[in-house]
């Protein structure tokens, strides 16, 4: 299973997260993003007229969008992430998938403009991003209030992972998190998933090992 | 006379937003601090930026009874001082590291923090808990004027569904910004704890609703 | 403005492989620019009222500057060697101060925290002593016999070795790294820092490299030193105050940080303060 992938790319580590933590092996074809606009160069317009990235190849299939992505490699290794199987639970896990693209379009816009000189309204961008913020937040915390840490029931599921990144990355496009307890709870229990992987932007976890110095004993000083 | 000490606490956050573990960014009139949780439940509230490098604390990580700070791992122990410096595992940093250190209260599900001294109890609010935080483009008194209450304090007294209801307000650390604590009756069920965070989204679009209508006036 | 001693420096502005005729507007120093290039490809850089600026065009990169350079670019001599692979990495924004942007790239402290498992990691966070000196005769920076422990410290290396290092400052907002370069073990590998003030609080990082690595491919490489950088912006643009103080009070060095010492006292020496700020201000 081969993933074009670029390492900066939210949406590209959504399929490189949603891997690890399933145990599924990627290979990793790394497309030239930026600089270089290789994904709307030849040959990947080619693989995907759209000139977008993730695309996911294996053997005859060639997927695009993130969420199908999601969708394909969980159903492949590791399919209790796509939900209970009842209609509520699909139908609750699609709404999180669509809602995600909201996602992209404002916070990772933002994003886009303001690390990569990528064109756009930031204003609109960042209104967008917290008019999404917002819901999610009311989602998170009704979750909590039935003792649910995730957006689908109260273990992970492909909503889950289709919206982190976006979300994590928003300081990145200027929109701060501190206003929404909720999310960053959420975070913190996603980072937290046996087999997580960061992608630049998002920090380890430090707090998930302990410290493996003890406490200092000498006094000398260790000033310049 | 008692004094009234109230004005010497802001209401940062809610105890149930801050687990063990774990440090937010919050906001006091005169600083911005790092609020943390260490393993054994105590809450500590520090100046928000670590002396080495100017980092910011928030982003840290807490272990044990330590917050860390992300950039070069430094560790300050509850009363602000520097406990170690990874750069430098066997040597003890001198006591003129640290970080500031702000008095911390916990009551009724709500976590005060105060630059004052000696600011004596912070606030009660019996029979009530923290619920849900939000923040919005409003002021105290437009989101008083939206629920005809009066606003002492930053406080403002609500009813939703007949059950009493609570808001406090403070400043948040973006410029314009509200942050409101909704605090709710103690044995509240889920579904009014569901009902008041429904209200309080309702509030907030009238509330910001009112300020865009005063705008266009 | 502060920082007038900067304004006759040399400034990264493009890069030469995307000189386009039409032109592409940027800012430097708060000023705003224009980068293009003429019928030959040779590029252009003017003002908004149509001063022709000085221009270079070195190791990949458009350089100039709204005054007068005293001398040109700086020197790598690294980057003529033939087999050298040059990589241009692509330029990022980052909301924080072009020096504090400088400053975290000579610092090593913090690759067990910030670049967890590939420059470094816990426990292996001590930073031995280090030689650090003004070499006088070029007026930089230098810091040598750097060493710290790296997991996986270049797409090149297999496996956990220990790093050596050499870091230079040639220019307020250039730094220059060398290191331990696993294919050719007598060799420095060359990863540099250009930053593009455009103003005392926002920057553009146009990172660059000269590498003996014939195996890996370009964008592995680029994608490499882009992911390094990412994971610095978040510390970048959460450092309290946005500019560099360069007076002792507000910030405490240790010995890991002799470089950043050094930095910061020939800033002050040559009054370099475009993003920084002194206690008298």
């Amino acid at each position: 299973m081969i993933l074009y992938d670029y390492i900066l790319s939210p949406g590209c580590y959504k399929a490189r997260l949603m891997a690890a933590l399933t145990g599924l092996e990627l290979t990793l074809r790394a497309v030239d993003f930026h600089p270089g606009a290789e994904h709307r160069g030849p040959e990947l317009l080619a693989l995907n007229p759209a000139g977008s990235i993730p695309i996911l190849v294996d053997g005859d299939l060639v997927l695009t969008e993130s969420a199908a992505i999601l969708v394909y490699i969980s159903g492949k290794a590791a399919p209790a992430w796509l939900g209970n199987g009842q209609p509520a639970t699909n139908a609750r896990i699609q709404q999180w998938l669509s809602f995600s693209a909201r996602l992209t379009a404002s916070l990772g816009g933002a994003r886009l403009h303001e690390m990569l000189h990528r064109p756009g309204d930031i204003v609109a961008l960042r209104a967008a991003g917290v008019t999404a913020l917002r819901e999610l937040e009311a989602a998170l915390f009704e979750q909590r209030l039935k003792n649910e840490a995730f957006l689908v029931t109260d273990r992970p599921t492909i909503a889950d992972i289709a919206c982190f990144p976006y979300v994590a990355l928003a300081p990145d496009g200027g929109v701060s998190l501190d206003a929404y307890p909720s999310i960053r709870l959420w975070m913190r229990a996603v980072r937290s998933l046996e087999g997580f992987i960061e992608m630049p932007g998002i920090h380890r976890l430090h707090e998930l090992k302990p410290d493996p110095h003890g406490l200092p004993s000498s006094s000398e000083a260790v000033e310049e | 006379m008692q004094k009234d000490f109230s004005a010497a606490w802001t209401p940062v956050a809610l105890s149930a937003d801050l687990p063990v573990a774990y440090v937010i960014p919050a906001r006091i009139e005169t600083a911005d601090v790092a609020v943390w949780r260490a393993e054994d439940g105590t809450v500590s509230a520090v100046a928000d930026r670590c002396p080495h490098r100017g980092m910011r604390l928030s982003h840290g990580f807490v272990r044990g009874e330590a917050l860390s700070c992300i950039y070069h791992g430094w560790r300050y122990g509850k009363t602000g001082h520097c406990l170690a410096i990874p750069a430098h595992p066997g040597l003890r940093p001198p006591e003129a590291i640290r970080v500031t250190v702000y008095r911390v209260a916990e009551r009724d599900g709500v976590i005060w923090v105060s630059a004052t001294e000696e600011p004596g109890e912070a606030p009660a609010h019996e029979g009530f808990t923290g619920l849900r935080s939000i923040t919005l483009s409003a002021t105290a008194e437009t989101l008083a004027g939206c629920l005809n209450s009066a606003l002492r304090h930053g406080t403002i007294d609500w009813k939703i569904d007949e059950m009493k209801a609570r808001l406090l307000t403070t400043p948040s650390s973006e410029e314009g910004i509200l942050l409101a604590h909704l605090l709710i009756e103690a044995g509240a069920t889920q579904s009014q704890k569901r009902s008041a965070s429904i209200a309080l989204e309702a509030l907030r679009r009238a509330a910001e609703a009112a300020v865009k209508q005063g705008e266009a006036a | 403005m502060s920082g007038e001693a900067m304004i006759d420096q040399w400034y990264p502005v493009g890069l030469i492989s995307q000189l386009l005729a039409k032109g592409r507007q940027t800012l430097l120093m708060g000023e705003t620019i224009y980068v293009s290039c003429n019928a030959v490809g040779k590029a252009i850089v003017t003002t908004s009222d149509g001063r022709d600026l000085p221009v270079t065009e070195r190791y990949g990169h458009v350089w100039s500057s709204l005054g007068l350079p005293a001398a040109p670019l700086f020197d790598i001599p690294e980057a003529e060697q033939p087999g050298r692979r040059l990589v241009d990495v692509g330029v990022v924004r980052v909301r924080c101060s072009p020096l504090r942007a400088v400053e975290n790239f000579l610092d090593i402290a913090h690759f067990p925290f910030v670049h967890t498992d590939i420059l470094g990691a816990e426990p292996h966070t001590e930073v031995e002593n280090y030689k650090v000196e003004i070499r006088e005769d070029a007026d930089e920076v230098w810091a040598t016999q750097v060493k710290f422990y790296q997991p996986q410290a270049a797409r090149s290396a297999s496996g956990g070795i220990t790093t050596e290092y050499m870091y230079r400052v040639p220019a307020p907002t250039c730094s220059i790294l060398y290191k331990t370069c696993p294919p050719r073990p007598s060799e420095w590998d060359v990863i540099t820092l250009f930053v593009q003030p455009l103003t005392e609080e926002l920057c553009d990082v146009w990172p660059w490299m000269a590498l003996f690595d014939d195996e890996t491919p370009m964008t592995d490489l680029i994608h490499f030193q882009q992911m390094i950088f990412l994971q610095d912006r978040s510390i970048l643009e959460n450092q309290i105050p946005r500019r560099l103080p360069l007076d002792p009070g507000m910030e405490i060095p240790t010995r890991a940080d002799l470089t950043s010492v050094a930095y910061r006292r020939w800033l002050k020496r040559h009054a370099f303060t475009y993003g920084a700020q002194l206690v008298a201000q």
